[in-house]
């Protein structure tokens, strides 16, 4: 039986928002700082086993756990960044994708040790389980739930960074940062609260999306490809391109699966060349 | 004697391997204006980098009231005092003009209305971006976002350059308001030797990273020999 269009469109954004909440940080991360963050994704698992730690273990109810790993995730980077990251910075991207590939390893064995290597049993509360059928579109409300969550964190990262002085701040230190520097912006505080802040954002995809994509120890190494797609279509450091890069590549991997199948998971590579060819530098690139 | 504003002391500094300033030493006061001249690759904006913590500082002092602030990371030098107006004006091209200036704010004196009372231009263009902007306007906003700093000095390097007339005059104007008016000390590194003179008291030319004459604005602007040797023939025709 074909799946209808809007079903395929309608689950292709959710899974495609999920990606921009994940992905949005390492966009920022590697635009802004320069800085090759393989282990994204083991911050996004860490905010997914802290969110099922604390339900299962503590009884603490689902949406409290978003806030709390958003947090959690960000403090974990904070610690991380001060006490790896900033070393490398001036590296060459060899020594920063060999440092964070072994945090991703060690994330994976850190994850089995502590959680077990199977899947997270995780229960959804009743509000956002369900589904309602509008004009024919089967809406699942945890999927709608997700769409909402990506529009609020987009509205919150476009607010925040064109409204704001903190956001003016990480603009003049893209723009210039010497010259930031000349105007009393701390640059690396700046861009450490910016990565803590991207880190959280994954913190939080990594616990709303265990529901859709679930969560084990393999998640940093099953998913890097999808975010690094996000980061590379959408081009460096750009939020707009993020979304719309992750939208895309939502709507086509659904619906590549939905429809054909046989190659369907390869249709999301096949989009990603094609859009590279056309655009090498993503689609909102800033080289 | 009071203590000075700021102090330099056998400063020598210069980037990676290359060495540019050697052994740099001179004073300023309290409201003092210093034209720094000399030809092109002499110096000039190595030493206000330095002063701003950009180079590669090699020895020596430098002291704002008294304060030791050589060894500050480049950040924290707005506070100690410094206001930077660099060669290339680096106006943020992503911030509006009025961003391009609140960024910056620190308490004091100079507020966004002061600064657009100086250059009501900012004003009308408050919502552009900084690349929308024209040469003249980004050199107001650059001098307009060093004010927002509140310093006790500011470091102004070529603000006329490329200009068209009319727009020098004005900056001309503005320059000579803070320093008469407002009591702002500046430090003025200018090609053209004749209006640096105008709007300073004292002068030092560098040669090579090394300061190679001292004098009163006014004396050095009657000596074409000097500025000849110096500065280069075009200006020294041009001030005659």
């Amino acid at each position: 039986m074909m799946v209808s269009l809007g079903n395929v469109l309608f689950n292709g954004l959710a899974y495609g928002m999920l990606l921009f909440v994940i992905s949005v940080g390492l966009s920022v991360t590697m635009g802004l700082m320069g800085f090759a963050n393989l282990a994204h994704g083991a911050f996004a698992m860490l905010g997914g086993y802290v969110a099922t730690t604390l339900m299962n273990k503590a009884g603490v109810p689902f949406l409290l756990t978003l806030p709390i790993a958003f947090v959690a995730v960000a403090a974990a980077s904070f610690v991380l960044e001060r006490g790896l990251y900033r070393r490398l910075y001036r590296a060459g991207e060899l020594d920063q994708v060999l440092l964070t590939i072994g945090l991703v390893f060690m994330a994976v064995a850190g994850a089995t040790y502590v959680w077990g290597p199977g899947q997270q049993p995780v229960r959804m509360p009743d509000y956002l389980t369900g589904q309602w059928t509008v004009a024919g579109i089967d809406v699942g409300v945890y999927r709608l739930f997700l769409i909402l969550v990506g529009i609020a964190v987009t509205a919150a990262l476009v607010l925040g960074i064109e409204r704001t002085r903190f956001g003016a701040m990480i603009r003049a230190a893209v723009d210039n940062p010497r010259m930031a520097q000349g105007c009393g912006i701390n640059v690396n505080r700046v861009f450490s609260l910016t990565f803590m802040a991207g880190s959280g954002l994954a913190g939080l995809g990594g616990a709303v999306g265990i529901n859709l994509i679930g969560l084990d120890p393999g998640f940093p190494i099953k998913f890097m490809v999808y975010f690094l797609i996000v980061v590379a279509v959408g081009g460096l450091g750009s939020i707009k391109g993020s979304l719309i890069a992750a939208l895309l590549l939502g709507v086509f991997d659904v619906g590549g699966k939905y429809y054909v199948p046989e190659v369907g998971a390869f249709i999301i590579y096949a989009v990603m060349v094609s859009l590279l060819l056309w655009r090498p530098a993503g689609l909102f690139g800033r080289r | 004697m009071a203590e000075p504003l700021l102090s330099v002391r056998g400063l020598s500094a210069g980037y990676g391997d290359a060495s540019v300033l050697d052994e740099v030493s001179f004073e300023l006061e309290e409201g003092g204006a210093l034209a720094l001249l000399g030809r092109n690759g002499m110096g000039k904006s190595t030493l206000l980098a330095t002063l701003m913590g950009h180079t590669l500082r090699r020895g020596g002092g430098i002291a704002l009231r008294g304060r030791p602030v050589e060894r500050l990371a480049p950040h924290l030098r707005p506070g100690a005092g410094f206001g930077w107006v660099p060669q290339e004006r680096d106006i943020f091209p992503s911030l509006t003009v009025e961003e391009n200036l609140t960024v910056a704010a620190r308490h004091g004196p100079w507020t966004l209305a002061r600064v657009h009372e100086l250059f009501p231009r900012l004003r009308e263009r408050r919502s552009n971006l900084g690349f929308q902007l024209s040469g003249g306007e980004q050199q107001m906003l650059a001098i307009g976002r060093a004010l927002m700093l509140n310093p006790a000095l500011v470091l102004l390097d070529e603000p006329l350059e490329g200009l068209a007339p009319v727009i020098v005059e004005e900056l001309s104007a503005a320059i000579r308001r803070m320093v008469e008016r407002e009591g702002l000390a500046i430090i003025l590194v200018e090609q053209h030797a004749h209006i640096a003179l105008g709007l300073t008291r004292e002068a030092i030319v560098l040669e090579r990273g090394r300061i190679v004459h001292r004098a009163s604005s006014e004396t050095l602007a009657q000596d074409h020999a000097t500025l000849e040797r110096y500065v280069g023939m075009r200006v020294a025709a041009k001030a005659a």
